[in-house]
């Protein structure tokens, strides 16, 4: 009976464990710092984070700085990746299932223009009114590796490691 | 003889008089023409436009060819929450004398009480903005002034105001005397080339009081940022010169003086870091030149990540931080000479006002607590001291070849 319930302890406390997923922190907007440049972080419709497997975040001022840790880090102990919808800052969404504008006259905090949307119809609305290009998460770590990364286009290398 | 001249005079004076009188309109509440817009759209290019004191309910004002508009004992504009109020699109404009108050808030607008964009050589001086999103916006202009404005928040709300004074994309711009409180930034730069910032007041704002982005040479010098939320930021610049500045009372867990990130080849001279977290945070900054600076009463005077190389301290007074300089490394590339510490517990048996054994500045703890922030709570401990004191004389852990050669006994006089 004893042993049992001992047992049963710890199924239990194991299963709430394993519902601990990592999941996004809330940002402290004006005191917290972004990891990738340093900036404080003001912009809620920006403000983006990654979690790691033991649950810590790692928070960003935009889109293009978390795009830029993440492609200049190590990802192996990387959770999960988030950013709010621009249209709603209060929700944040995978980064991966995020659509994304690409428009020179929405100005995000580090000159990138990224926003972020939870699906295309609320992303093609944002493109008629401000122009510019939807594209995915892949397409924006490809503009970050353009636009920062890659020496020789014109803009200037951002990482002095 | 005489008459001729006399009347000569008369005559010029006359035409000078009819000329300006040609140029000049007056716009006034109860007068014939009652709105800035309508006298901006029946003048001539370089028309003297005069303002005479009263309330205004106006906005989105375009100027699109070179005037003169002054206003009178400050009348007021107020933009109702709508939109722009002055937007500049011509060169050669003034804008003086007024008070400007409630623009339009978007996130996706810059709403700004004065936008200049794509103009050059022109004045905006000598106006009151409140409660405005942004206040004096420089988009692609040339050689424009910016003096002696006064730009306060919409309301101490966290994150929910613009810039005050906003330059992106602009050439050789003066920015001088301002007094900028409670916006997100107090200056902001970005791509903007040779910039001259002096006299202004930078005070609580909700980031930085000022904050270069992508900006090369030119300098800042004789302003003072105080209470700021994070200090004042030169990223990814080059070339800027920094001197005589007062950086004062920026406490928090990210908050710096002066927050240094991606500089290269720039003089730091002659400025007072007083009561900070972090007088001076370094990362990634090459062939900076620290010279004659007070850094007085900061938790951190000197914070400097391995990844800054050929940096010069000469000649600095460091006087009762808790920590001298930090680092991340026990490697060091920069140097440190010539500087008074007030934690230096040497001796000078010769007598020649420089210390016979070098100062280690970087204490054990230091770096124990860049590992281990909660350790902090040691600080001034018994323990803490004694392996401070053994560490700087055999450094095991502390960078072996950051020390000051000569550091000076007495406080360096200015």
């Amino acid at each position: 009976m004893r042993g049992g319930s001992i047992l049963m302890l710890i199924i239990v406390s194991a299963a709430v464990l394993m519902g601990c997923e990592p999941k996004p922190q809330p940002i402290n907007y004006g005191s917290d710092e972004c990891a990738y440049c340093r900036m404080m972080i003001t912009d809620a419709e920006f403000g983006s984070q990654i979690v790691n497997k033991q649950g810590r975040s790692y928070k960003f001022d935009s889109v293009e700085c978390m795009a830029a840790y993440d492609l200049t880090e190590e990802s192996e102990n990387f959770h999960s990746k988030w950013v709010p919808n621009f249209l709603n800052r209060e929700e944040w969404l995978m980064a991966e299932n995020a659509v994304y504008l690409h428009s020179e006259t929405l100005r995000s905090p580090m000159g990138l223009f990224l926003s972020a949307y939870k699906d295309r119809d609320s992303a093609e609305k944002m493109k008629e009114e401000y122009g510019g290009d939807i594209v995915d998460y892949e397409t924006v770590k490809q503009i970050v590796e353009r636009e920062w990364l890659s020496n020789g286009s014109g803009s200037r290398p951002m990482l002095n490691n | 003889m005489r008459g001729n001249v006399l009347k000569i005079v008369f005559t010029g004076l006359f035409v000078l008089f009819a000329q300006t009188g040609l140029a000049q309109i007056v716009v006034s509440p109860d007068g014939e023409i009652n709105s800035i817009s309508q006298a901006v759209e029946m003048a001539e290019p370089g028309t003297h436009i005069q303002v005479q004191p009263g309330t205004y309910m106006e906005s989105d004002i375009g100027i699109d060819k070179p005037l003169t508009l002054e206003g009178i004992d400050y009348p007021l504009i107020d933009g109702n929450n709508k939109g722009f109020i002055f937007v500049i699109t011509a060169d050669s404009v003034t804008i003086k004398g007024f008070s400007i108050k409630r623009t339009g808030r978007s996130y996706v607008r810059d709403y700004a009480a004065i936008m200049i964009e794509g103009a050059k050589d022109f004045i905006i001086e000598d106006n009151r903005l409140e409660d405005v999103f942004f206040g004096i916006y420089l988009a692609e202009t040339e050689r424009g002034i910016v003096r002696k404005n006064r730009v306060e928040a919409f309301d101490t709300r966290e994150a929910s105001s613009g810039n005050g004074i906003h330059l992106w994309s602009v050439k050789n711009p003066k920015i001088i005397d301002n007094e900028v409180t409670g916006m997100r930034d107090g200056i902001y730069l970005e791509f903007v080339d040779n910039a001259e910032i002096y006299g202004n007041v930078s005070n609580e704002n909700n980031r930085y009081g000022l904050h270069y982005m992508f900006s090369d040479g030119g300098q800042y010098y004789d302003n003072t940022f105080r209470r700021n939320g994070a200090g004042v930021a030169v990223m990814y610049s080059d070339n800027v010169n920094m001197m005589n500045n007062l950086f004062e009372h920026n406490w928090g867990t990210a908050a710096y003086g002066l927050l240094l990130k991606d500089i290269n080849y720039s003089k730091i001279e002659g400025n007072r870091f007083y009561r900070n977290t972090v007088g001076i945070y370094s990362e990634g900054t090459n062939e900076v030149h620290i010279h004659a600076n007070d850094i007085e009463l900061n938790g951190w005077a000197v914070n400097i990540k391995s990844n800054s190389a050929r940096n010069r301290f000469t000649d600095n007074n460091f006087i009762e931080n808790s920590f001298d300089v930090q680092t991340d490394s026990p490697r060091n590339n920069n140097e440190f000479e010539g500087n008074y510490w007030s934690q230096y517990e040497g001796y000078d048996l010769d007598r020649d006002g420089i210390g016979d054994v070098p100062y280690r500045p970087v204490s054990l703890f230091s770096m124990v607590i860049t590992k281990q922030p909660e350790s902090l709570i040691l600080l001034r401990s018994m323990f803490i001291k004694l392996l401070d004191t053994a560490e700087r004389i055999a450094p095991v852990l502390t960078p072996k070849t950051l020390f000051d050669e000569n550091p000076k006994m007495d406080r360096i006089k200015r």
